[in-house]
């Protein structure tokens, strides 16, 4: 979180490493790797598996063994019991509004404290730390409050201003260091040539920023398209539950809660960000490790 | 600095996030810090206490003090799981020959997962009836005995509910803490081992000092994201059975949407700031002077 010195990412391997033919420490680490990756992703595996699974098979049989017949019917179930496109829906607005203001505002802020400067921009920069350390529930009772005297409670803002306030820290660390990069002399021909602050964000510093913005948008998404609190907190109609209040609900709208039909419904909302991430998983991997070093 | 730059232009480009983050984050904690000297149920009027709710709170008031040490208990769980867990992984990783990515590509998928899925997934995990996968783990290597209904068991329902966070992040250490470990210089190795030193010595006196920056950010990070855990352990147990695992943040939330306490809420809360800023504070100090050491 302070001057941590980043040490180059994604180095290849040094070539100098020499290749022993064979190790018998090194054959007993690749069985250990595999032991516990297994371990670390059966969970999910499983949660696949059990949602093929009839309820017969789920209730009576072993939970490791294979299931005994492939059935698609708690998919229908899932989709007849819930709300799940229109949850699905609700997540996409409310992971879009955020992101939208996070990478805007955050690249402004960053464009101010690092290409700008300005004489407290050591303060800004404190005062935005403190987002990191703290939790969120401590916004949750003040927001709550002040939502309810200002008729918000219930409506996408109330869910897209805390993740976005929340996550813009980090985007302003991220559009900071990356600003570094881009060297002084541009922005001193630019000027030279009577542009000024607005048309150099706009026609230098934004069009150079598209990789970072991937990577800022990326990594929020996973923790604004997953958020519960806020959601449980400040939405109560029906109309406006994100996927993760519409899975909870699983278990009151089923009464005695139908494992596989929820099984089902956690699989169809999972996939779409596992989707993505596997596919993109390279930039977002990268935006992780960065967040966390640049810090 | 840009030459040709107003401090109106300053001021565009700041006042509108600087806006976001006072109404988001830093305008609740002073509300908080307000609110912890009143009594309130939102609808009567504020009534001012002064320190009362800080006094209830300290001397008072069973259920925080189990929640703090709950919410203790949760943090040291994370951390062995992510830090212990993801270094030693990391360190294994570097010595794969193949396939580096794709472990961690598959070790960091449970961090994508949304925590309501988590929870049903680990309802059944820890399950009874019909036999979840830990139970039947126990049974097949002959501890049939130790198996239990791990969510409304005392002993084990603090545990159970820290796992999964520990779980779902440690992917994320383990890409942190391997990147940090490949950066170590292979010369410097080489020399040790040549001179005779082995693995161990090598991690201790070689690795593990050149990745210490990096270990102090990801010590931080797993600290404040285990101080924040709320979602796995409210959706899981809602912290029962009793108190057994209830945490600060499932006690805040409780005191205030089910009992309608805001003042008393709000002095958890602002126990909670001081509590992660302490615990940063501490972190960097006590890591970095060992540093100097």
């Amino acid at each position: 979180m302070t001057s941590v010195t980043t040490a180059p990412r994604s180095t290849p391997m040094t070539p100098r490493r020499r290749r022993k033919p064979f190790s018998v420490s090194r054959s007993i680490n690749s069985l250990l790797i595999v032991v516990i990756v297994i371990v670390q992703v059966y969970p999910l595996a499983w949660l696949f598996l059990t949602s093929v699974r009839t309820e017969h098979d789920f209730t009576t049989g072993d939970p490791f063994a294979l299931p005994t017949s492939f059935t698609l019917d708690n998919y229908a179930r899932a989709f007849g019991t819930g709300n799940l496109g229109l949850n699905i829906l609700n997540s996409l607005i409310v992971t879009m509004g955020a992101n939208v203001l996070i990478v805007f505002l955050g690249m402004m802020a960053a464009y101010a404290l690092q290409v700008l400067g300005f004489r407290f921009s050591r303060l800004v920069r404190g005062a935005f730390l403190i987002g990191i350390i703290v939790p969120v529930q401590i916004a949750l009772v003040p927001l709550f409050i002040d939502y309810s005297s200002v008729d918000l409670l219930d409506t996408y803002q109330s869910m897209i201003i805390p993740l976005a306030g929340f996550s813009l820290p980090m985007s302003v660390y991220l559009f900071s260091s990356f600003f570094e990069y881009i060297p002084r002399e541009t922005y001193e021909a630019a000027s030279l040539d009577g542009a000024g602050p607005y048309r150099i964000f706009g026609q230098i510093t934004f069009p150079l920023s598209v990789n970072t913005i991937v990577t800022v948008v990326l990594v929020n998404s996973i923790f604004i398209w997953n958020d519960f609190i806020f959601a449980n907190t400040f939405v109560l109609s029906d109309g406006l539950k994100t996927i993760p209040l519409g899975l909870q609900n699983y278990i009151g709208a089923m009464g005695k809660i139908d494992w596989t039909a929820t099984f089902a419904a956690v699989c169809v909302t999972i996939t779409p960000l596992l989707l993505v991430f596997l596919i993109l998983n390279r930039g977002m991997r990268y935006g992780l490790e960065s967040g966390a070093t640049k810090g | 600095m840009l030459p040709r730059r107003s401090r109106l232009s300053v001021l565009i480009f700041l006042l509108p996030p600087v806006a976001l983050y006072c109404i988001a984050v830093l305008f609740p904690i002073l509300q908080s810090l307000f609110l912890s000297f009143f009594s309130w149920d939102g609808i009567s009027d504020l009534q001012f206490i002064g320190l009362d709710n800080y006094v209830h709170m300290f001397t008072g008031d069973v259920v925080f003090w189990r929640s703090f040490a709950n919410a203790i208990g949760y943090l040291v769980i994370c951390l062995v799981l992510q830090l212990g867990g993801g270094l030693i992984v990391a360190s294994l990783l570097t010595t794969l020959r193949r396939g580096r990515e794709v472990v961690k590509t598959l070790y960091l998928l449970p961090a994508v997962i949304s925590t309501v899925a988590i929870a049903f997934l680990f309802q059944r995990i820890y399950s009874v009836d019909p036999v979840g996968l830990l139970n039947q783990v126990l049974q097949w290597v002959g501890l049939g005995g130790l198996a239990r209904p791990w969510l409304s068991d005392v002993n084990t329902v603090l545990a159970a509910v820290s796992v999964p966070e520990g779980w779902r992040f440690t992917g994320l250490y383990v890409l942190i803490i391997y990147a940090a470990l490949i950066a170590v210089p292979a010369e410097l190795e080489e020399a040790a081992r040549l001179d005779g030193a082995n693995a161990w010595t090598v991690f201790t006196k070689i690795r593990f000092p050149y990745i210490r920056p990096v270990w102090i950010t990801t010590v931080i990070m797993a600290t404040t994201y285990a101080l924040r855990g709320f979602d796995i352990p409210y959706l899981l147990t809602n912290g029962g059975p009793g108190q057994s695992s209830e945490l600060l943040t499932t006690y805040m939330y409780k005191t205030a949407f089910t009992s309608t306490n805001y003042g008393y809420a709000s002095t958890i809360s602002v126990f909670i700031v001081v509590e992660c800023l302490v615990a940063v504070g501490l972190i960097v100090v006590l890591l970095r002077r060992k540093a100097d050491a």
